[in-house]
């Protein structure tokens, strides 16, 4: 932590402000609170870290309260937590609209446009968006056992995030979306099939200005690890939740040895997502079946092999 | 206050859950299983969460038992004594000793349930016995102790098990129809004590929250995460129409539930199609 303590509680013999950095977003805080203000992780818990250096995402208590703007969120419940949002009147957040559990009535909906409704009805995500403002309460809640990941965004960050997974983020969160660029097609006959193993898109959510606040939803467990330079993981394709711009990704195929393999065909094989470091990737623990049925691969994204 | 005053109260210790008396000393509550040494768990929003159940924790009623084993998909297993008996869906059966003995509940409207897709038979199981019960989904267990003279709707398919003291009939949702069923209408359960208290269990999936509303107090909830209300709460639809003005918008549904009484929300819920 670069920031010093200020000059006039250094002189009085107090204890230097700024003390404690959220072991999960990195807010500095004199730690005197139960739980970060900005993530909600409990704080002063050890960091829970596996050997092989996935971090568990931080333990939260029940009822743990964020601050946003002027507004605040209340995570409620544990299996399947509820994000309780008391909207002061200058702030606004938005959401994919099946996600809203429950609203004071004035609290006013409406909907928020988006660019590329034709791919985005063609892929089957939401065509439009819709944004709540305040003031008033308004919670959000999605249909999965699963955990609540809060991503403060500082002003100028951007993470990119599976699709399907946002939950809702404060109004200064701008939201971009891209082809995923990772695809296989198979063939059959005469009959070829594109799969998409992580989605056809990723979602992109940046913080231009202002600090904000994304909240997403992951199935089981979520863990997350810095990638250094150069560094390189597999990761299940529909295991992957979020990731630093800076990390790369690329298909991975590998193959027992010994299986009948055409040109360019595989025929028994194990799909995974190379991530390339620098940077933050994060996982959860359920995840769904990897849509592959089986068939000879005859063309894909760019990808890496490897025979046992 | 005086020494015997303050031991008096002490004596008895109120759930905050079920309202039913308890001994001092308690750790759950006898009525409802509440933990009765865990603070309160409430929203700045007024919502409260449903007591989490210790596993393990046992509930009376009548001559009868009932242990909550487990905490992601918890079972309710009953200990029936002589006399009592629980009725229940089908569906929900997990287990039962081979001398429990089984009967049918009889029901009137059979046909309009048979078309409403709700379940045509309700079994009963008679005491002594012992039988176990349990749902598909990670979720909670709701404890209902109903007092006399309650009437609690609940959402379809639902209720886990309720004792053989209070009265089950359904009633009709008007204004959910469009939402729920595709205008073939939807029943509701409900559940109603005359002058014996009686235990309802619930399971709700996620995470289970409850708010008391004040008379005319409104609160608009998704359909999908509706569970129960006293029947004194009204439940109207109404539509927030959306558009992006490319393709003329859709609407969003939700259930305006208006006081004064209870509303119990479920987190994880089936999310049903919008217009």
């Amino acid at each position: 932590m670069n920031e010093t303590p200020s000059s006039s509680a250094a002189s009085a013999g107090a204890p230097p402000l700024r003390s404690y950095t959220c072991p999960w977003c990195g807010l500095a805080s004199q730690g005197t609170d139960l739980s970060c203000r900005a993530c909600g992780a409990t704080v002063d818990v050890r960091a829970i870290v596996t050997r092989s250096g996935w971090a568990e995402l931080p333990g939260r208590k029940d009822m743990a309260k964020l601050q946003f703007g002027h507004s605040s969120c209340q995570i409620e419940g544990t299996y399947v937590p509820v994000a309780d949002m008391n909207l002061a009147r200058e702030d606004s957040v938005y959401f994919a609209h099946h996600v809203l559990l429950w609203k004071d009535p004035q609290v006013a909906v409406t909907a928020m446009p988006l660019k590329g409704a034709w791919k985005r009805l063609m892929a089957g995500m939401p065509l439009i968006m819709t944004q709540a403002q305040g003031p008033g309460h308004i919670a959000f809640s999605r249909d999965a056992p699963g955990e609540l990941i809060a991503l403060p965004l500082q002003p100028g960050q951007t993470i990119d995030v599976r699709e399907h997974l946002f939950m809702v983020a404060t109004g200064a969160v701008t939201y971009d979306w891209s082809q995923s660029g990772i695809w296989f097609s198979t063939r059959e006959g005469n009959e070829t099939e594109t799969h998409y193993p992580m989605g056809m898109f990723l979602d992109r959510f940046t913080s231009p200005q202002v600090p904000g606040l994304l909240l997403l939803h992951a199935a089981g467990n979520v863990f997350v690890r810095h990638l250094a330079e150069g560094q390189t993981i597999l990761v299940k394709p529909t295991a992957f939740l979020f990731k630093d711009t800076t990390v790369r990704m690329q298909l991975h195929v590998e193959r027992p040895a010994g299986t009948w393999r055409s040109w360019r065909s595989w025929g028994d094989r194990y799909l995974w997502l190379r991530l390339w470091g620098p940077g933050r990737v994060a996982i959860q623990s359920a995840f769904e079946p990897l849509e592959d049925n089986g068939r000879t691969i005859v063309s894909h994204s760019g990808a890496t092999e490897h025979q046992w | 206050m005086t020494d015997n005053a303050s031991a008096e109260l002490l004596q008895r210790l109120e759930c905050q859950w079920c309202q039913s008396m308890n001994e001092a000393g308690a750790l759950t509550c006898r009525s409802c299983g509440a933990p009765l040494d865990v603070k309160n768990l409430v929203s700045e929003s007024g919502w409260r969460e449903a007591p989490r159940l210790k596993d393990m924790t046992e509930i009376q009623f009548g001559q009868s038992t009932c242990q909550v084993e487990g905490e992601i998909v918890p079972v309710a297993e009953i200990n029936l004594g002589a006399g009592d008996s629980v009725f229940f869906e089908h569906h929900v059966l997990l287990w039962k000793d081979d001398a429990t003995r089984m009967s049918v509940l009889p029901l009137t409207g059979g046909v309009k349930r048979a078309l409403a897709g709700m379940p045509f038979v309700i079994s009963v199981a008679h005491g002594p016995g012992r039988v176990a019960f349990s749902r598909d989904a990670t979720g909670e267990l709701v404890v209902l102790p109903l007092h006399p003279g309650m009437e609690l709707d609940v959402r379809e398919h639902a209720f886990l098990l309720s004792s053989h003291t209070i009265a089950y009939t359904f009633v009709r949702i008007k204004g959910l129809r469009n939402i729920l069923f595709g205008g073939q209408g939807m029943f509701m359960d409900r559940f109603v004590t005359t002058s014996a208290p009686g235990l309802l269990l619930l399971h709700g999936y996620g995470n289970v929250f409850e708010r008391v509303l004040k008379p005319g107090e409104s609160i608009l909830v998704e359909p999908g995460a509706f569970l129960y209300k006293d029947s004194g709460v009204t439940m109207d639809v109404e539509t927030i129409k959306l558009t992006s003005g490319l393709f003329g918008g859709t609407g969003m549904n939700l259930a305006r539930m208006t006081g004064p009484g209870r509303v119990g929300i479920q987190s994880m819920y089936v999310h049903h199609a919008t217009e």
